[in-house]
């Protein structure tokens, strides 16, 4: 499974993952999430090119969402198909974190629920 | 009936999935049969192979009048996933146990699920419907 990481300038990290996420595709990209999941302030996690989603790399998106929620920043899912999005769901992923239909829609949620805080918080 | 016998290494569930796609694709099973005899596969051969400790795994898949069935047959220690909780995450509490969502998953995707050991082996067989999205299950029953 291929996986491309960007930064967008308002502070998201956004990972489009394209393939299958199964056994082989779970072993592909579980170390470079864990280091993502320990930096990343904002991520969105881009499955519109995933074709296929088992529990390996459900478990890989738990560790991640795992880690991050711990550290206090935000992660949110987006462009899931169908299929990969009732395996989300079934597994109550989608409770721990937000499915949206597309990156921008997710970016825009995270950014606008970290803003808050922020204000919040001064 | 296409039926294959696969050794009981994690490396061969690549090859069990790479073949059972082949046989969906020669079936003509709609998109989303595919996607959960797909996923099917993986989880009962992960599990076979990492906690039943399996030497071999033989899956046959066919049509009936009312479907499609697949039957998983492993080597490995008993273990009757019909009769496993699903497990799932509640709320947003992180304290959660990685891993053991695979058997809920197979219950879920399948319309029906009959398990028996017989001969020192696991005899697993799913019902999918074969057309649209109606598999969500479960049926899930332990054999008599």
């Amino acid at each position: 499974m291929d996986m491309t990481v960007t930064e967008t300038p308002e502070g998201v990290t956004h990972v489009a993952l394209d393939g299958r996420f199964d056994i082989a595709g779970a072993q592909a990209v579980d170390r470079r999430f864990a280091e993502l999941a320990e930096k990343a302030k904002i991520l969105v996690v881009d499955l519109a090119k995933v074709s296929f989603l088992a529990s390996l790399g459900v478990r890989t998106l738990m560790i991640s969402a795992k880690t991050i929620i711990r550290r206090g920043a935000y992660i949110a899912v987006a462009g899931a198909s169908q299929d990969v999005e009732k395996v989300l769901r079934l597994t109550g992923y989608d409770e721990l974190v937000g499915l949206y239909p597309d990156v921008d829609s997710a970016a825009r949620a995270l950014t606008s629920r970290a803003k808050e805080f922020e204000s919040r918080k001064a | 009936m296409p039926s294959r016998e696969f050794p009981g290494t994690v490396e061969a569930a690549a090859e069990a999935e790479e073949w059972i796609a082949g046989e969906s694709g020669a079936l003509g099973l709609a998109g989303d049969t595919t996607f959960a005899i797909n996923l099917c596969v993986e989880e009962l051969f992960l599990n076979a192979v990492r906690h039943g400790h399996a030497n071999r795994a033989t899956i046959s898949i066919w049509t009936e009048p009312d479907g499609l069935r697949l039957e998983f047959v492993d080597d490995g220690r008993a273990f009757d996933p019909t009769a496993a909780p699903a497990k799932r995450l509640h709320g947003r509490e992180t304290n959660f146990e990685i891993g053991g969502f695979g058997t809920g998953l197979v219950q879920k995707f399948t319309r029906r699920m009959t398990y028996h050991r017989a001969d020192g082996a696991n005899r697993l067989v799913l019902e999918f419907d074969s057309g649209s999205d109606r598999n969500a299950g479960s049926g899930a029953i332990p054999a008599e």
